[in-house]
C-alpha cells in the first residue's frame, strides 16, 4: 500500500482535479483526415459552382476547421480520458452539413446581424461552431452526473412544463405547432425534451430495475411486470399521442416512444414489455389515422404518393426523384437540385430533406457512408454504456446514443419512403439551431460519461481510484 | 473543356473515396477497441467496491471481482473477508441468478442492509446499489469494460 492511501480521506468529491495535458493522438489523426476530406469536398464544390480551381467559401470552412482544432486542443489540455472517436465523427457530419448549406440557395434562411445579412451557410456555420463549443465544454466540465441522477422527477416536471408551454404558446409552422418564441429567441423544445426523457427514464428504470425484473403479474398467457410499474408506460403512451394530437409532430412522438421501448428493454430484458408497447402503438396509430385527418393524410401520402402528386405526395416524390438522379456515385457536390421555375424542387430541403440532397449529389455511396457515421455514434454510445459503472450511467449512455440513431433512422426512412414522412431533423446535418445544439449536448454528455475517471456518487477520491487501477493492472 | 470536366470528376470521386478513408480509419479504431476489450479478463459478472470501511480491512476503494456465488464475512474462508467488529463470521451471500444480483443474509448477528435498510430474505440488487455489513459499505458495480 502506498503512503498516500493511508492519509486521511478527502471528505468532499473533487470538482477539479490537477489539470495535466494528455495527448489524444487517435482524435488528432482522425481530425486530420476529416479536414483533408472536407477540403477536397470544398474544392469539388468550388470547381462545380464557379468553374475555378478554388475552394468554395474558404473562410467558412477555415472557421469550422479551426473550431474543431480548438475543441481538440481544449480536450488535450483538460487531460480527460474521454472518447476520441465522437468528436471526429461529429466533425465529419457537421462538415458535410456545412458544404451542403453553403451550396444551397443562400436566401432559404437569412438573418440580419449588425447590419450584415447572413445567408444559410453562414448561419449554419455559427450554429455548428456553437455546437462544437457546447459538446467540448460539457465533455470537459461535467465530472459528476448527480445533477442528472438526483433530480430526475424535477427534470421530468420541467419537460412536461416545456411541453405544455408549446401546447399553449407555440407558434405553428407548416401545420405543426413546434416552435416556441421568446422575443428574438425561438427554438423547438421537442429537441431538448428527448434528452430530458432519456435522463428521466435512465433514473426511473435504474431505480426500479430489480422490481421490474423480479415480480410477475399473470394475465392469461402473458407474464407481465407488476401492474403499478406499467403506469409510466401508459403515461408515456398518452404523452406520445398527445404530441401527435396537439402538436401534430409525428416524428417526435415516434422518436420518444421508440427510445422509451428500447430503454425499457435494455433495462429489463423483457420482450413482453416491448410487445405490449408495440401493440399499444399500433392501436394508437390506427386510431389516430382514422380520427385525425392530418395523420391519415401522412399515411396516404406514404402508401401512394402518386395519388396526389402535386400536394400531399409532392415532397416525397421529389425526394425519390432526387435519390434516383443521384444513382450510385451521385452528380457531384453542387451539381444536383436543378431549380424549377427559380425554386428548389424540394421546399424544405435544408431541414427535412438534407439526405435527399446528399443522395442526389453524393449518390448511394455517399449516403451509405453518412448512415455508417451515425452507426458509429450509436456504437460508441452503446460501448460507453456497456463499460459504465452502474445502471443509471449505462442506461443514460445507451439512451443518448439511441436518441441520435433512432432520429437519424426516422428521417432517413421518411426521405426514402420506408416510413411515413415526419418532420424530425437529421442530427448534425439539418439546418437548425435547436437541433444542432441539443445533439451537441448529447455528444458532450457521452464524452463526459466515457471518461474512465468519473465515478458514481459518492465518488472515491482520485488517489484511491489510482491505487485501484494499479491493483487491477498488476 | 474535356480536361476541366475530367478534373471535376476526379475531385468528385476523390471526395467520396476520402469519405470512406475517414470511415475506414474510424472503424479500424473501433475494432481495435473491441478486440482489446475482448482480450481483457472481463468475464466477471460484476464488481464490489468498498465505499466505507472504518476498520481499514478491506481498504476503501478496493474492488472485488464477483463469482456467481460470493460469500462475505469475518471468517478467512469467505471470498471477501470483512474484518469489522460488527460483522459475523458468515455474514452474507451474493448470488447471481438469471438476470440479476441478489443479496441474502446468512444468519448474521447484526443483519445486512441494502441502501441503508435492513433486508429480509434474498433481495434483488441493482448495479450502483450499496450493501452494508457492520460498518462496512460496499457498492455493486458493473464489470469493467463489459
Amino acid at each position: 500500500m502506498t503512503v498516500g492511501a493511508t492519509a486521511r480521506p478527502r471528505p468532499a468529491p473533487r470538482v477539479l482535479g490537477p489539470i495535466r495535458p494528455r495527448p489524444r493522438w487517435t482524435e488528432a489523426k482522425l481530425l486530420v483526415v476529416v479536414a483533408v476530406t472536407l477540403l477536397v469536398g470544398s474544392l469539388s464544390l468550388g470547381l462545380t459552382m464557379t468553374g475555378d480551381v478554388a475552394l468554395y467559401d474558404p473562410f467558412g470552412l477555415a472557421v469550422y476547421l479551426a473550431a474543431l482544432a480548438v475543441a481538440h486542443l481544449a480536450q488535450v489540455l483538460a487531460g480527460r480520458r474521454s472518447d476520441q472517436i465522437l468528436l471526429p465523427t461529429m466533425g465529419m457530419l457537421g462538415g458535410i452539413s456545412l458544404l451542403l448549406m453553403q451550396r444551397l440557395p443562400q436566401d432559404l434562411v437569412t438573418n440580419d446581424v449588425g447590419g450584415r445579412t447572413l445567408g444559410l451557410g453562414q448561419v449554419q456555420l455559427v450554429w455548428l461552431v456553437l455546437g462544437i463549443a457546447v459538446a467540448t465544454t460539457i465533455g470537459i466540465v461535467v465530472r459528476s452526473d448527480s445533477w442528472l441522477r438526483r433530480y430526475k422527477y424535477t427534470w421530468a416536471a420541467a419537460g412536461i412544463v416545456l411541453l405544455l408551454l408549446v401546447f399553449v404558446l407555440g407558434t405553428e409552422t407548416a401545420g405543426s405547432r413546434l416552435t416556441l418564441r421568446f422575443g428574438p429567441f425561438s427554438g423547438q423544445p421537442s429537441e431538448l425534451l428527448k434528452v430530458i426523457l432519456v435522463v428521466f427514464l435512465a433514473g426511473y428504470l435504474s431505480e426500479n430495475r430489480p422490481l421490474l425484473i423480479e415480480q410477475d403479474t399473470r394475465v392469461g398467457p402473458l407474464r407481465l411486470p407488476p401492474l403499478p410499474y406499467l403506469a409510466p408506460m401508459v403515461v408515456m403512451w398518452a404523452i406520445a399521442l398527445g404530441i401527435v394530437v396537439v402538436q401534430r409532430d409525428l416524428g417526435a412522438a415516434l422518436l420518444f416512444f421508440t427510445v422509451f421501448l428500447a430503454l425499457t428493454y435494455a433495462a429489463t430484458g423483457r420482450i413482453s414489455l416491448v410487445v405490449i408497447g408495440l401493440v399499444l402503438f399500433l392501436l394508437g396509430s390506427v386510431l389516430m389515422a382514422s380520427v385525425f385527418p392530418h395523420v391519415g393524410e401522412r399515411f396516404a401520402a406514404w402508401i401512394d404518393p402518386w395519388a396526389d402528386p402535386l400536394d400531399s405526395g409532392y415532397q416525397i416524390i421529389q425526394s425519390l426523384h432526387a435519390f434516383a438522379r443521384g444513382g450510385l456515385i451521385g452528380m457531384g457536390l453542387g451539381n444536383g437540385l436543378p431549380l424549377i421555375g427559380g425554386r428548389l424542387p424540394i421546399p424544405e430541403v435544408h431541414t427535412d430533406f438534407p439526405l435527399a440532397a446528399l443522395g442526389e449529389e453524393l449518390g448511394l455511396v455517399g449516403v451509405v457512408a453518412i448512415l455508417a457515421l451515425f452507426l458509429v455514434v450509436v456504437e460508441r454510445g452503446l460501448r460507453i454504456g456497456a463499460a459504465a459503472a452502474d445502471d443509471f450511467r449505462s442506461l443514460l449512455a445507451t439512451g443518448l446514443a439511441l436518441v441520435i440513431g433512432v432520429q437519424a433512422f426516422i428521417i432517413a426512412a421518411g426521405n426514402l419512403k420506408v416510413l411515413p414522412l415526419t418532420g424530425v431533423t437529421l442530427p448534425f446535418i439539418s439546418y437548425g439551431g435547436s437541433s444542432l445544439l441539443v445533439n451537441a449536448l448529447v455528444i458532450g454528455l457521452l464524452l463526459a460519461l466515457s471518461d474512465k475517471g468519473v465515478e458514481p456518487p459518492p465518488p472515491p477520491s482520485e488517489r484511491t481510484w489510482r491505487s485501484r487501477l494499479r491493483g487491477s493492472e498488476g | 473543356m474535356d480536361g476541366s470536366l475530367l478534373v471535376i470528376w476526379i475531385v468528385r470521386i476523390l471526395f467520396l473515396a476520402l469519405l470512406y478513408v475517414v470511415l475506414f480509419r474510424i472503424v479500424r479504431t473501433l475494432l481495435r477497441d473491441l478486440r482489446q476489450a475482448a482480450r481483457e479478463p472481463g468475464t466477471s459478472l460484476g464488481r464490489l467496491v468498498v465505499v466505507a470501511s472504518p476498520a481499514g480491512e478491506p481498504t476503501v476503494g478496493r474492488s472485488f471481482d464477483l463469482d456467481a456465488i460470493t460469500t462475505l464475512g469475518r471468517d478467512v474462508n469467505n471470498a471477501i473477508v470483512i474484518d469489522d467488529p460488527f460483522a459475523s463470521s458468515e455474514h452474507a451471500i451474493l448470488t447471481y441468478r438469471g438476470r440479476s444480483w441478489y443479496v441474502e443474509d446468512a444468519g448474521s448477528t447484526n443483519g445486512t442492509a441494502r441502501n441503508g435498510r435492513s433486508i429480509e430474505g434474498p433481495s434483488p440488487l441493482g448495479f450502483g446499489d450499496e450493501i452494508g455489513i457492520g460498518q462496512v459499505r460496499l457498492r455493486l458495480e458493473r464489470p469493467r469494460g463489459g
